[in-house]
């Protein structure tokens, strides 16, 4: 493993659009340019100063190959250099951060962005599948949710009443989140009363894919102290991939989720997760966010319920998380901006001066990226 | 900035069709290759950085996912980075960062394509705008063949040049272990061959192929148990927004910002004199003929010139793809990681039959898109 | 325009597409004699002798350690649920087959007694097979009540080793703030309409809210000439999935008079050797519109660019 530390990089400033079921007015270039230009306004920076661009999107989304050679303009990226990852956003944020810390950018923007409205979410889940063994069963993420939630359920203590409340209070904090647009907030009657889609699984319990981008700016030390007061540093990050095959993955716990905080942790140089001040995670579903937080060690396995009751020592998922907004290629980067916004002091007062963020893509959460931040 | 080496490299005997393995299977080769030549195994390795074409060329999303297991890298980190024709480069880059800044000590590259599964010309095509040109598209052929034809009167970029650079990248196949077209043409044959986008024709075009190379890079203390490591003196990978006002393809500007950025971060100042070999990821003749150009290998307009004097011949002063370069073999997402492997195993003394003497420097070129992705690494014998 | 695009209403006229795409896959040694155990009705496993691991489905390298499988193992037909659920369209499950390491997952009946973690079930074969995982049509649950059964060795079995398979995804593309009016105007107009750069100046065809170079919002739509000069072009002859013109025709990149961006259309009105012989880089050329009952409001009611040849020195 890297023998030396990361250099220091910061989240100097970020910004989304709002999420919403459909951005049916809106192409895919105005919701990224709409992203970009609010993460760069207010800062000092302008588009030139950016050395780097990495962009987080699917094709299979998109609808368009190589769909981000279309969308270099809303970018910013014209004449700079641009790459894509093919993933959840967070690990954008990861090839940034190295980008920056290796001395060769200064400023990197990520964005990262989906408008699932256009497209079928089905499809683009059964296709990341093996096409022989598990894509002609009909496999897609509602099928894996529900494999996944009920080996969580088989494998510990937890009951179908935590996952309720795990999604009741996703919802609940999404309905304080003005970046969330929600017809109505459901609460743990509704959801309970919401049919199985895959059960254990309710279908308010599975995270609900929304259009948006989300745009994130990183920027060496020194670019950082010029632009703000208060820079949220990047202290640790890790990522691991687990097996491909969802039969051959240990059941009820997501070893590569451990992987990932341990690697990230480890790097920071944090060893009691119970210190930090709040986490932001993405799960596909209510046993797949409890699942999250076991893996990065916030909960004792089965245990997840209790970081959602009131005087949990971290505050997991003040935005609401993923379940009530989930844009797929940018939901973990929706969790860095807003942990990055909450510490950075742009949501209001924030005590919180350390925080755990947590990505994920593939299906049934195959790759998992942790980053670790303080101010 | 660390130091960051290639320490070892691989690839597949690349054919029109690998009925006998799997997409995973013909991308673990390559890796089996690579860590053979390291004289590493997985355990070694802290992360790993996959590269393939578009979904489409093979109906697998995102599939590093699927290539997991095969290659022994379950728990590590694992990424894709795409970008196009050129998503080999994009993702060494990407590789080359992950270095330098700490996060690994040794990370794997693997990148492949099984072009054979599906219809490229039509997948390629899905790159356009839905609502904007999609109707006319030709994949990119259409559009590479019209910007050719603009070159014929702007720069003497004559069918004859670019037919040299057939019979020439043919020619140096027939030493390449790992081509699979060794058939060597005329300049009559490319001329006369069968017109598919005149002014392409069928012998200006490279194969479509199935195959797969990987690449390991360690920081400068993971290198030093290599041998022979091939030191990357410089690496960038520039874009350009497709349809930019005034945009222009006659030269490639991308291309001229990202070598320009390599050439200063290797201290390379004539790159004619200072590079010993030279690998380019010509997708058609007519683009090598405009890499010469936008490399600097000769001024404006000097490229015809520069092919008809041999001096990108394998005993010329300047050579350009001894490999064969595409006209060999073209599993375009593992394309230009080709590239950049053979200028290392060039300056490690390693290409085989296909090895220039004596070479010390590599430059290698490699892009993607409408000719608006381009990238350009240099790599050396020495730290510098 | 400005942020309050996001704060719009929603409109609901969105582009159908489709992609759709037709393959031929190559299965892989494991997965090939897998299907075609299958066809035989037998489920096979691999070895890890590393892992010490059986894995059912067989695969061509450990899922734990990368190396490659050993020998194929029959394994029996009979196995134990891990996990399950039911979905809408399919009940899916993991289930562990007698004398295997890892699970498979597969389909289990619908209708018949209920299975759960824990449920003895058994293969249900289908009556044609198709070369697929469904030649293991489902598992219905056991109650016979038998001993577990055990893995034997395999005899040779010819593995499939392609099979054909086709992707097909729709999607409705928003028209956003832009394409939508281009195309109203396209339809009722004939006119052709850019969006114009408050800082370079430029008019960018399509029109588009971000100008690509400078990173403003562009201000306004204007309109641009049906006119032009052709940029490039290049002459079809190939043929490919997909195609929307007859080969050989002109592919062409047009600058339209007015706007400084390319458009990708053809050249048409001459045949093409006449075409091939005098067209030529910057040429002029104007669009020859197809009859007002033909057209749709998009850049396919303009048939062709024809080039202006009398304009010559
Ligand atoms: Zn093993
Ligand atoms: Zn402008």
């Amino acid at each position: 493993m890297g023998t030396n530390t990361l250099e220091r990089v910061a989240v100097v400033a970020s910004a989304q659009t709002t999420l919403r079921e459909s951005w049916s007015s809106l192409q895919h270039v105005d919701l990224i340019g709409s992203a970009v230009s609010s993460a760069l306004r207010g800062t000092g920076l302008r588009m030139q100063d950016v050395d780097v661009v990495i962009d987080c999107g699917s094709d299979v989304l998109d609808g368009r190959s190589i769909s981000n050679c279309g969308f270099l303009g809303a970018m910013g990226a014209h004449h700079k250099e641009e790459s894509r990852v093919e993933e959840d956003g967070l690990f954008g944020a990861l090839y940034g951060t190295t980008k920056v810390a290796s001395g060769s950018a200064s400023v990197a923007l990520i964005v990262a962005y989906s408008k699932p409205s256009e497209s079928s979410v089905s499809a683009y889940y059964s296709t990341l599948t093996d096409p022989f063994y598990q894509r002609a069963l009909g496999l897609d993420h509602v099928g894996a949710a529900g494999l996944m939630a009920n080996q969580y359920l088989t494998t510990s203590d937890a009951d179908e009443e935590a996952l309720l409340r795990i999604a009741a209070e996703a919802w609940r904090k999404a309905g304080n989140n003005p970046w969330v647009e929600t017809a109505t907030v459901p609460t743990l009657a509704d959801i309970e009363s919401s049919p199985y889609v895959a059960d254990p699984v309710r279908g308010l319990q599975l995270s609900r894919p929304v259009d948006g981008a989300v745009a994130v700016l990183l920027a060496t030390e020194q670019v950082a102290h010029r632009l703000t007061e208060r820079p949220v540093w990047i202290t640790g990050m890790g990522t691991a991939m687990e097996s491909h095959f969802l039969a051959d993955r240990k059941p009820g716990e997501l070893e590569a989720c451990q992987a990932a905080a341990a690697m990230a942790t480890r790097r920071a140089g944090i060893s009691d997760v119970g210190s930090f001040g709040l986490a932001e995670v993405s799960g596909t579903s209510a046993a797949g966010e409890a699942m999250v937080v076991e893996a990065l060690g916030l909960a004792h396995r089965g245990r997840a319920v209790d970081c959602y009751e009131d005087g949990a020592s971290v505050s997991v998922n003040p935005s609401g998380g993923a379940l009530p907004a989930d844009p797929i290629m940018a939901t973990g980067l929706v969790r860095l901006h807003e942990a990055a916004a909450r510490l950075a002091g742009r949501l209001g007062d924030e005590a919180a001066t350390t925080a755990l963020v947590h990505g994920a893509g593939g299906l049934g959460m195959q790759n998992h990226c942790v980053f670790t931040l303080e101010v | 900035m660390r130091n960051v080496a290639i320490v070892g490299a691989g690839q597949t005997h690349h054919a029109r069709r690998r009925t006998d393995v799997s997409q995973i299977g013909l991308a673990r080769e390559a890796v089996t290759r690579a860590l053979e030549d390291a004289e590493l195994t997985m355990d070694d390795i802290d992360s790993v950085v996959v590269c393939t074409g578009p979904v489409l060329f093979a109906a697998v999303n995102q599939p590093e996912k699927w290539l997991v297991d095969a290659i022994g890298a379950r728990l590590k980190p694992v990424v894709r980075v795409t970008s196009g024709g050129g998503t080999g480069l994009a993702g060494a880059l990407a590789a080359v960062n992950q270095v330098r800044a700490g996060f690994a000590d040794r990370v794997l590259v693997v990148a492949y394509d099984k072009l054979s599964e599906g219809a490229l010309q039509y997948s390629i095509s899905t790159l356009y705008d839905p609502f904007w040109g999609r109707e006319f598209a030709v994949g990119i052929m259409g559009f590479s063949a019209a910007y050719w034809r603009a070159r014929i009167d702007a720069l003497g970029h004559s069918e004859e040049a670019a037919a040299q650079v057939a019979v020439k990248n043919r020619k140096n196949a027939m030493l390449n272990p790992y081509a699979h077209v060794k058939k060597p043409v005329t300049v009559e044959d490319v001329l006369n061959s069968r017109p598919l986008c005149w002014p392409i024709k069928l012998l200006d075009v490279p194969p479509i192929s199935d195959g797969a190379c990987a690449v390991v890079l360690a920081s400068e203390d993971a290198a030093k148990t290599a041998t022979d490591p091939a030191w990357i003196r410089g690496m960038a990978y520039y874009s350009e927004a497709e349809n930019a006002a005034h945009r222009s393809m006659v030269q490639s500007e991308p291309l001229t910002i990202a070598a320009g950025r390599v050439y200063q971060q290797a201290g390379i100042t004539n790159p004619r004199r200072q590079v010993d070999v030279v690998e380019v990821q010509e997708p058609y003749t007519c683009f090598e003929l405009s890499y010469y150009e936008g490399l600097g290998l000769c001024a404006p307009g000097g490229a015809a010139d520069l092919i008809s004097s041999g001096a990108t011949e394998m005993d010329g002063d300047i050579p350009v793809n001894p490999s064969g370069g595409c006209m060999g073999a073209n599993p375009i997402g593992a394309t230009a990681l080709i590239r950049l492997a053979e200028i290392a195993q060039q300056v490690r003394g390693r290409a085989g039959d296909h090895q220039i003497s004596d070479a010390r420097t590599g430059l290698m070129q490699a892009g993607g898109g409408w000719a608006n992705l381009r990238g350009v690494a240099v790599v050396s014998n020495t730290k510098g | 325009m400005s942020d309050s695009l996001l704060t719009g209403i929603d409109d609901a006229q969105v582009l159908d597409a489709n992609i759709a795409l037709p393959y031929t896959l190559t299965t892989g040694r494991a997965a090939g004699t897998f299907l075609a155990g299958l066809g035989d009705k037998r489920i096979l496993a691999s070895r890890c002798d590393t892992c010490a691991r059986t894995m059912t489905p067989a695969q061509d390298y450990c899922n734990r350690c990368g190396e490659p499988s050993g020998e194929f193992l029959s394994m029996p037909e009979t196995g134990t649920v891990t996990a399950i659920t039911r979905t809408e369209s399919v009940t899916l499950a993991l289930i562990r087959i007698d004398g295997s390491d890892t699970d498979l997952m597969h389909r289990l009946s619908s209708g018949g007694p209920a299975a759960d973690v824990g449920t003895r079930v058994r293969a249900v074969w289908a009556d044609t097979p198709t070369q697929s995982m469904l030649d293991l049509d489902c598992f219905t649950p056991d109650d016979s009540g038998a001993e577990p059964g055990t893995p034997s060795p395999t005899g040779d079995i010819e593995p499939i080793t392609e099979i054909p398979y086709a992707i097909d995804l729709a999607y409705r593309h928003s028209y956003g703030p832009h394409y939508g009016r281009l195309f109203d105007e396209l339809a009722t107009r004939r006119r052709i309409l850019g969006s114009k750069c408050p800082q370079c100046r430029n008019v960018l065809v399509p029109p588009r809210e971000f100008c690509d170079i400078c990173f403003v919002r562009t201000a306004q739509h204007v309109d641009v000439a049906d006119t032009g000069v052709l940029q490039a072009f290049s002459i079809i002859h190939m043929e490919f999935v997909g195609q929307t013109r007859k080969p050989p025709y002109v592919y062409a990149e047009i600058v339209l008079d007015g706007s400084a961006t390319r458009l990708i259309h053809t050249v048409g009105g001459h045949d093409v050797d006449t075409l091939k012989e005098r067209l030529s880089i910057g040429m002029p050329v104007r669009a020859v519109w197809k009859d007002a009952a033909d057209t749709r409001g998009t850049l396919d009611d303009i048939d062709h660019f024809a080039p202006v040849f009398e304009q010559l020195p």
